[in-house]
């Protein structure tokens, strides 16, 4: 029919593209997620590096801490872009009522999750960009040409999975206000625990094996591998890269079987 | 009568022509643009949704051999059923809307009225009955389905960081064959907030993007979720406006309101819900049956004659208190007329003479208090 003809909906691709542009516009305006996705891990390296350093003497292997300090906080810029700016954001989107707005319109569902994992992708890199430019500069730190892309292999494991976590997560916050307490809820106790902000050497062995069970751990220890010289080979062992996935595999799973695109019932 | 007298919004719907949404000078009264429809189906003709099979709707030239084209009804909605756990929110729900006609489903809170829109916009699955809505199952339609329809939710959806150009611009990419984007915003009346973000808009002013973004991939039906709840008068009458705009442009638009001046405003048909039942279908005037009963005329009579004097008429014996006459007739038009004709030849005058018909609000009430009534001691 001619009618239907006229009406061919638009490639999915181009959609794709155009949703990343508008979820980078909307979280370039918007105060919190530029806080959370750029400032944020800044001011950790910047004060963690300079406030109180731990000794070379004091770190595994004799490592400069800086050496450290600028992966692990690289893995903390992909837990905000992908995991807190995804809960908090699609929480306020669907409770807006902006996602049942879509909904109502021909733009495919598929797209509206690559607008917003291709925008977690685009600004993991930004922000990971900046982490290693200001290390390079002000902290002298450098780089294993070799190991980068074990480096760059374990952010995309991990931006997938806490994308895929950060997506799961909205089908619990049953409210915006909620949303920001639960992320961060979640995610600083794992840091704290799986490398992040200090290496994990001297803590006991059951909280070392906790921080293993989840998937925050083998990401941040595999691209902090890839920032020390001794480092040969892939540095996530197998055990680790069945956590991540096993991870991922399960916030599909909730996904699929628990995310709405309606507001909460008002209480 | 042909049925396709009754449809003189019957326009052929196309991408061009594009509603004046608020027509130039619109501090004039919503009231006085009421752009009723020249003729107006008997009631009798569409009280129920048996007579309202298969219609001619298009005079357009189907370019073949010249005949009208006949195009279905825009919503088939059949023993429509939907439960939520063990709360039966719509129940046997039928009725249908023709192209290019403004229907109105009205009732009170929890009358069922968004749940049934929901379902036709494919927002929700029905638990049973069966759903039409331009030709498709709305839970399955896809994109196919959704380039063709346009929804004003009853609240928000909207990202408050973004310009009105920007937003009605997104929107208008994720469909076939948009309206320009320019136009829309301007035809919305918004024209001067054009580089204006989202969150610094007005009540009214939002309720304009709202209708531009429902309206910028060019629908064939709108559904319109209680387009004006919680508006102040002035931005009703500026939704009013818009939505008479669209009439002209030949748009499918299905309504719901708890609003009697509302829907007595827009709607060539009105569906009132309760409790989950569509318990009357009705063209507004004839809401109730009020078109053809119970018009109440009323009159002092002069002292110096007594009730006894009046003139045989088609009416009730008249209820005299005080010199107070009241009567209630089926026809009002010869009621007046032998009355009038009575009072010139005895040379008095009828003071306080009043013609009045029973409310919207009384045939209203009466309506959704009976089937509440119905529905309390069904169960």
């Amino acid at each position: 029919m001619a009618a239907d003809a006229a009406r061919r909906s638009r490639p999915g691709p181009l959609l794709a593209l155009g949703q990343i542009r508008y979820q980078l516009m909307l979280l370039l305006r918007s105060p919190l997620g530029f806080f959370i996705t750029l400032i944020v891990p800044l001011l950790l390296l910047i004060s963690l590096n300079v406030v109180h350093p731990p000794t070379a003497a004091s770190m595994p292997g004799g490592l400069r801490y800086a050496q450290f300090l600028t992966p692990a906080v690289s893995a903390f810029c992909l837990l905000n872009a992908c995991y807190v700016t995804t809960v908090t954001s699609m929480v306020l989107a669907r409770e807006e009522g902006i996602l049942k707005r879509l909904r109502g319109t021909p733009l495919p569902a598929w797209t509206y999750f690559c607008g917003r994992s291709g925008s977690a992708l685009v600004t993991s890199l930004v922000s990971i960009g900046i982490i290693i430019a200001t290390a390079l500069v002000f902290f002298h730190v450098s780089i294993i040409w070799r190991a980068m892309g074990y480096f760059a292999a374990a952010a995309a494991l991990g931006m997938m999975c806490f994308f895929l976590l950060g997506v799961a997560v909205t089908t619990a916050v049953p409210k915006t206000d909620a949303a920001l307490p639960i992320a961060y809820g979640t995610v600083l106790p794992l840091a704290f625990i799986s490398d992040v902000f200090f290496p994990a050497e001297h803590a006991p062995h059951w909280l070392y094996d906790l921080a293993s069970a989840f998937p925050v751990a083998p990401v941040a220890r595999a691209m902090e591998a890839a920032f020390n010289p001794a480092t040969h080979s892939w540095p996530m062992p197998a055990t680790g890269l069945l956590v991540v996935l096993g991870w991922s595999a399960a916030a599909t799973a909730v996904i699929a079987l628990r995310f709405r695109w309606e507001p909460s019932p008002i209480q | 009568m042909p049925v396709s007298a009754c449809r003189p919004k019957a326009s052929a719907h196309t991408s061009t022509a594009l509603p004046t949404l608020v027509p130039p000078g619109a501090e004039t009264s919503p009231l006085r643009g009421r752009d009723l429809p020249p003729e107006r189906c008997p009631a009798g003709m569409i009280k129920g949704p048996t007579s309202l099979g298969v219609q001619p709707t298009s005079t357009e030239d189907d370019g073949m051999d010249g005949a009208p084209t006949v195009q279905p009804p825009a919503i088939v909605v059949e023993r429509l059923r939907k439960d939520y756990g063990g709360l039966r929110a719509v129940d046997g729900v039928s009725f249908q809307v023709r192209r290019g006609e403004i229907y109105a489903l009205l009732g009170p809170n929890g009358a069922g009225k968004t749940t049934t829109v929901e379902i036709l916009e494919g927002h929700r699955h029905r638990t049973s009955g069966s759903v039409q809505v331009l030709g498709f199952d709305p839970g399955g339609g896809g994109r196919r389905f959704r380039e063709r329809i346009g929804i004003v939710l009853q609240s928000g959806g909207v990202d408050a960081e973004l310009t009105v150009r920007e937003m009605v611009a997104l929107y208008a990419s994720f469909y076939a064959r948009p309206r320009d984007v320019a136009a829309t915003i301007e035809q919305a009346g918004l024209a001067g907030k054009r580089r204006v973000r989202v969150r610094a808009l007005s009540g009214g002013q939002l309720r304009r993007l709202d209708l531009a973004l429902a309206l910028v991939g060019d629908p064939e039906l709108l559904f319109l979720d209680e387009p004006t709840t919680g508006f102040d008068p002035n931005a009703r009458r500026d939704a009013w406006e818009m939505i008479a705009g669209l009439r002209h442009g030949g748009t499918t638009i299905l309504l719901t309101s708890h609003y009697l001046d509302e829907v007595q405003h827009l709607a060539d048909r009105v569906g009132v819900m309760s409790h989950g039942h569509l318990v009357e279908e009705s063209t507004p005037d004839a809401l109730g049956g009020r078109d053809i009963a119970g018009t109440v005329v009323s009159f002092r009579l002069p002292t110096a004659l007594p009730a006894a004097e009046l003139p045989a008429g088609p009416w009730d014996l008249p209820d005299d208190r005080d010199g107070e006459v009241t009567m209630h007739t089926d026809e009002p038009t010869r009621v007046l007329f032998t009355l009038t004709r009575w009072a010139v030849g005895h040379g008095v005058e009828l003071e306080g003479l009043t013609v009045a018909r029973p409310s919207l609000e009384d045939a209203y009430l009466r309506i959704t208090d009976d089937a509440s009534a119905g529905g309390r001691s069904g169960r």
